[in-house]
């Protein structure tokens, strides 16, 4: 069935592609002669509060009020003469935030941890609950004293003689090293 | 035998797992570094105040970080491929003992003078002695002379096993209807335990495999033994 495709594909790339080679109507000028364009830029100007650009491609405020219209007037003379409410109100027109706002800690890491702290305590409920009602019993061989005679068998059996168990316990002395 | 919170390969009991544990070493150290590398290079870009929008190649990074990369993996390649070599070099074993799988045990024979042959079972959780390890221990274990060339012809007789023992260096697959030949030299006495390595059905973790060494007198003195008995 795969074949039957192929060849069905096959055959309509290739009268798509004599198509495309010599019409030059306007139906299927995808790649002919004739259809280089040169590069224009047709993106829109955009603001954006980012670190690493510090003045965007326009102001913030497009549309002013009288009050901020007579401001930009008043700009365009010595600047000496703005009060600090002045020289803050027209930073406010051309940005939205100032660095130390865009730059702000916020309190999602608490949200964060939190979810995973819930998430974690669930999954240990249901661990929990399958120890109880899945899981089989112990092994005998957890007790103590069983692995107290497990160690020692493997301390006679001299288990892990160069770097392992037995490289740790003195066998003159009859103690860890 | 591994203990419980084991992560690092089992002390060494033939010369070629020696060389193995060393090369493991080896490039376990070349990938801890590299690691670290990457981890300060990541943090030190994440934590950084500024960013250069403006980059578009660095010649002089690229070829370090493309001759350097290749230089680490001859470092690498070169150990490892003396190993592969190593591992199929031609021996004059002693003795060739046959290791057969079966669903779910193993049994051994050892046919070089005598007709030898016994099941090798595991001792099962409620039937062992106080201190004995559990799905490790096997009621008949394959007893070897220390310190000779031994050759064991490893297949199987139902499905596919494999027959491994971590402190030998030894993993060969139990292929029904094939003989494959590994060979290795028990370097010290002992007792040595590896488990089925290739999934072969229900109790597939319930055939341990069990190599004990021994001086020479005391295997043939075991081989008479078993020849009576049996």
């Amino acid at each position: 069935m795969l074949r039957f495709t192929a060849g069905r594909v096959g055959s309509l790339l290739t009268r798509r592609a004599t198509a495309a080679l010599t019409t030059s109507s306007a139906r299927m000028a995808s790649h002919g002669p004739g259809t280089e364009t040169s590069p224009v830029d047709v993106s829109q100007p955009m603001y954006i509060d980012r670190a690493d650009i510090p003045l965007p491609d326009r102001p913030y405020k497009d549309v002013l009020t009288e009050v901020e219209r007579s401001l930009k007037e008043k700009e365009k003379g010595p600047w000496g003469q703005l009060s600090k409410e002045e020289k803050i109100a027209l930073y406010r027109i051309t940005f939205c935030q100032t660095y130390p706002e865009m730059n702000q800690k916020s309190e999602e890491w608490k949200t964060v941890l939190g979810g995973i702290f819930i998430f974690l305590g669930f999954s240990g409920l249901l661990v929990w609950w399958q120890k109880v009602y899945v899981c089989p019993p112990r092994p005998r061989t957890f007790d103590e004293d069983w692995q107290a005679q497990q160690l020692q068998r493997m301390l006679d059996m001299r288990v892990g003689p160069v770097h392992g168990l037995s490289s740790h316990w003195d066998y003159e002395k009859g103690q860890w090293k | 035998m591994a203990q419980y919170t084991q992560l690092g390969l089992q002390d060494a009991a033939s010369p070629l797992m020696e060389e193995l544990l060393h090369f493991h070493d080896h490039a376990l150290m070349i990938i801890t570094l590299i690691s670290a590398f990457v981890l300060y290079i990541i943090l030190t870009m994440v934590t950084a105040k500024t960013t250069d929008k403006y980059i578009l190649d660095s010649q002089e990074v690229e070829i370090i970080w493309t001759v350097l990369p290749a230089i680490i993996l001859v470092l690498i390649a070169l150990p490892s491929l003396r190993i592969l070599y190593l591992l199929d070099e031609i021996n004059d074993p002693h003795l060739t003992i046959k290791a057969m799988g079966h669903q779910w045990y193993w049994s051994y024979e050892y046919t070089d003078y005598e007709d030898l042959g016994f099941d090798s079972y595991m001792v099962p959780t409620q039937d062992l002695t106080p201190g004995q390890f559990r799905l490790l221990e096997a009621d008949h274990r394959m007893v070897i002379p220390v310190e000779s060339p031994i050759r064991v012809l490893v297949s199987a007789e139902d499905v596919l096993h494999s027959w491994a023992v971590p402190s030998l260096g030894v993993k060969m697959d139990a292929v029904p209807g094939r003989l494959n030949q590994v060979a290795f030299v028990a370097s010290r006495p002992g007792v040595f335990f590896g488990q089925c390595s290739e999934i072969c059905g229900a109790n597939h973790s319930f055939m341990p495999i069990v190599v004990e060494a021994v001086p020479l007198e005391h295997f043939e003195n075991w081989s008479s033994l078993m020849l009576e008995d049996a």
